[in-house]
């Protein structure tokens, strides 16, 4: 059993990674990893809506009437972005960094990790599984953002977290900034991550 | 070969680098023994030497024009020809240094790490690349484009003969949205020093993006056709690319078909434009412009990223005519669009050839079933 | 039990949507306070940044309260006006009691439609007067903040933000500095069609009221260009007077407005 919790947990952060492996979430990987700030603020909050949501539709899964278990699934996945959006408006800290991811947010709702761990995982295992499967699975998502970001950042802008790392003499590549660029990365880590699965064989 | 590059011997892993000098130095000793097989004298190294062999009066060109530019800019045309030459050959050789040190030095290490022979595909983008960019172009911005082009652009596809885009327009492109403050606007395109002084009603912009104002050069028909107007190093005189196409079309290595189907295409557009009042020139005058000209000779027909089939090479040609001129007239952010409509193509060869070939396929089965 | 049944089924959602919806209208209740206090503490700073009370990284620093605090001891008045330049309204300016027109949304729809406004003027004690726009970028909606200087007719600062413009686009509106300081100097047109010109190309023409658009962000510029002109143009009774009377004498903009308000 410890040792099956154990394979939850590091599953979807190194071998079955949501991104690199199932190729989900693609959608706001490419869209707020222009700043390292604003990734790792959405990656905190995919993983709070992944592991809540989990949590909730298993201690729900047995009586969840099966016809309508999408949507009751959508019902609290919805409840727990709604949270998380609201908490980090009403933060004074925060809400200018919610303002920056604006309807990213929301759009927690439709990246396709958090509905497929629910259906895959949550319906058919025990609450703490299900909250580590949703964590995890979360983690792994953010540990793509966070590297993608950290290379957009820093050769977008020059920056980390909106520090000056590179002189101020450094021109900043604009390509680097726009949507594409984040797939050629994306591209870039699955390869590595590709090589690394076949050598581990 | 020497015994210690063949297999087996001590310098084997660099066979490959080894055999793309010797075959380029001499032609290859191993003959086809069985199965039929083509007699031609023609191989890939032949054709590439050709390309290049083209584009050379458009560099030629485009090298002393660098140096006319220059003159005008700081009011001294005193240099005569060849010292104008002497002066933009100076700018340009850097570039082309960089661009075949950097690209070369990567198709060499990647064929090395694949252990295939090393493939002479680049000879002819590292010679287009300095060409379609503006001289100014700081080198280490070249380098870092080049190499983005060579490994993204085709390395990872597999190498020559299997990129999707090509790899000279794929650099420019990663240089006009990585830094479009060198690759566009009025400060790029003349070469000259902080330090100069510069005639008065100076402008740097090209041709394209000068709006009717008025400039130290002139805009008429024939300065464009010559092709004494700022631009990227080579893309500014139509006469000098005319003479390349005629030795493409007539050796039969670039297809005519792309070259008269992209400029219909152009005129198409162009023409449309002229009559709804939107566009500003004539539209003949629009395949003077830009890059127009560099770009439908030498850059579409690439033979690996342009379309196979006959009547896909018509459609491919029209549309990349086609979608230059839509960018020109209706995208107020760029004023050039032949690279962009160039790329654009390149993705839908494919599909374009896929169109043409399933479509064929339904035909003659029509005529099967009816016969 | 049959978890299949319609009855269950029914019941189930219904509970499970009650539930949920219950949860979500406790926590807006309970956290609308601060996200409103946010929202003001936010408008504020732009406001203040466009007037040039601080520099705007300070701004963006300081928190909430002293943004309210720093609010009150440098505004001098604050009303709105109407399409025909008369003043229409009050706004209270205490520190514990803000008040802010900051739904600029329904106040656009107003101007085109020439409907009823109540258009803010905040006038600040450096006599700088601030006046915020509105309108459509390519993704979302652009606004921003323009401080006039005391003569009506040069711009002291702007800010400019948006909701969803691209980032390192359209986004540079708000975020590159070196754009919204290229306004400052420039002046208004009040009356002029167009008032103010964010255009490509526009500072070669030597215009003082021009500002080149952004490389790149062709439609975030564009509705820019139009949030500017439309709201100048709805300003431009009031203020086009002041200017006027400005270059005549020392006569300020609230004296002026004022005296509208008599006639």
């Amino acid at each position: 059993m410890d040792k099956k919790l154990k394979e939850t947990i590091l599953n979807p952060i190194l071998k079955g990674n949501p991104i690199t492996v199932l190729i989900l979430g693609i959608c706001s990987s490419l869209a707020v990893t222009v700043q390292l700030k604003g990734a790792l603020v959405m990656a905190l909050s995919v993983i709070i809506v992944t592991g809540l949501s989990s949590l909730v539709c298993s201690l729900l899964r047995n009586t969840i009437p099966m016809r309508v278990r999408i949507i009751v699934q959508l019902v609290v996945v919805a409840m727990m972005v709604i949270l998380v959006d609201q908490i980090l408006k009403s933060g004074e800290g925060t809400y200018a960094i919610d303002k920056q991811l604006s309807v990213y947010i929301g759009l927690i709702i439709t990246n396709c990790i958090v509905m497929g761990r629910i259906e895959a995982f949550a319906l058919g295992n025990k609450p703490i599984p299900s909250l580590l499967d949703g964590l995890a699975n979360g983690v792994g998502y953010g540990l793509i953002l966070i590297i993608v970001a950290f290379f957009r950042e820093l050769l977008g802008s020059g920056t980390l977290f909106g520090f000056r790392v590179l002189p101020a003499g450094y021109i900043p590549n604009n390509l680097v900034i726009l949507p594409p660029f984040a797939l050629i990365l994306l591209g870039c880590i699955i390869w590595v991550h590709l090589i690394r699965q076949v050598n581990l064989r | 070969m020497n015994k210690i590059f063949e297999k087996g011997g001590k310098f084997y892993w660099l066979h490959s680098t080894v055999d793309a000098f010797e075959t380029f130095l001499h032609v290859p000793g191993t003959v086809t023994t069985k199965g039929s097989h083509v007699r031609d004298a023609i191989d890939l190294k032949r054709i590439l030497i050709l390309v290049v062999i083209a584009a050379v009066p458009a560099a030629l060109f485009g090298m002393w024009n660098v140096g006319y530019q220059h003159g005008l800019a700081v009011g001294d045309p005193r240099l005569n020809i060849l010292g104008n030459w002497w002066y933009g050959f100076l700018r340009v050789l850097p570039l082309y240094l960089v661009s075949y040190i950097v690209g070369l030095g990567i198709e060499f290490a990647c064929s090395q790490i694949r252990g295939e022979e090393v493939s002479e595909g680049y000879l002819v983008s590292g010679f287009f690349i300095p060409l379609i960019v503006p001289v100014d172009i700081p080198l280490w911005m070249l380098a870092v484009a080049v190499a983005f082009a060579v490994i993204f652009g085709k390395e990872v596809f597999g190498g020559t003969g299997m990129n999707i885009v090509n790899p000279a327009i794929l650099t420019r492109a990663f240089l006009f949205f990585s830094y479009p403050n060198y690759m566009s606007g009025s400060s790029c395109w003349i070469h000259y020093k902080p330090t100069e002084q510069l005639v008065d009603g100076f402008t740097g912009a090209t041709p394209l993006a000068l709006d009717g104002a008025s400039a130290q050069y002139g805009t008429g028909f024939w300065d464009l056709f010559i092709g004494t107007v700022p631009g990227s190093v080579g893309e500014t005189s139509v006469i000098a690319i005319l003479l390349g196409a005629i030795v493409l079309i007539w050796t039969g290595i670039a297809s005519w078909k792309i070259m008269c189907a992209g400029i219909l295409g152009a005129l198409f557009v162009g023409g449309l434009g002229d009559l709804a009042g939107i566009s500003t020139i004539p539209c003949y005058m629009q395949l003077l412009y830009g890059g127009f000209a560099f770009g439908i000779v030498f850059m579409a027909t690439d033979p690996v990223t342009s379309a196979q089939t006959e009547a896909g090479k018509w459609i491919y040609g029209f549309l990349i005519g086609a979608l230059c001129i839509v960018v020109r007239l209706f995208n107020p952010g760029y004023a050039e669009g032949m690279m962009l409509a160039i790329l654009l193509c390149n993705v839908f060869a494919p599909l374009i050839d896929h169109c043409v070939i399933s479509a064929h396929l339904s035909r003659k089965a029509k005529k099967l079933k009816t016969a | 039990m049959n978890t299949n049944s319609n009855a269950y089924t029914v019941i189930y959602t219904t509970l499970v949507v009650v539930v949920v919806a219950a949860v979500l209208a406790f926590t807006a209740m309970k956290l609308k306070p601060s996200q409103e206090a946010n929202a003001k503490a936010e408008t504020l700073r732009q406001m203040m940044s466009a007037a040039g009370v601080k520099p705007t990284e300070e701004l963006y620093a300081a928190k909430n309260a002293e943004i309210l605090e720093l609010y009150a001891d440098n505004i001098q008045e604050a009303y709105t006006i109407g399409l025909d330049g008369e003043k229409n309204g009050t706004l209270s300016v205490s520190k514990d009691k803000i008040e802010l027109v900051d739904k600029l949304k329904p106040q656009n729809a107003a101007i085109k439609a020439g409907g009823e406004v109540t258009l803010p003027v905040y006038i600040f004690k450096s006599g700088i007067a601030v006046i915020p726009i509105y309108g459509a970028g390519l993704w979302g909606p652009v606004w921003g903040y323009i401080g006039i200087n005391a003569d009506c007719h040069t711009i002291a600062g702007a800010f400019f933000d948006h909701e969803s413009e691209t980032p390192g686009l359209g986004a540079k509106i708000k975020d590159e500095a070196w754009f919204r300081e290229k306004f400052i100097g420039k002046t208004v047109e009040w009356g002029e069609k167009p008032a103010f010109r964010l255009e490509k190309n526009a500072e070669a023409s030597g215009a003082s009221n021009a500002v080149d658009a952004i490389t790149g962000a062709t439609m975030t510029s564009k509705g820019l260009d139009e949030a500017l002109n439309v709201w100048f143009d709805a300003y431009g009774k009031l203020f086009g007077v002041a200017a006027f009377f400005n270059a005549l004498g020392d006569v300020s903009l609230s004296e002026v407005s004022n005296s509208t308000e008599e006639e």
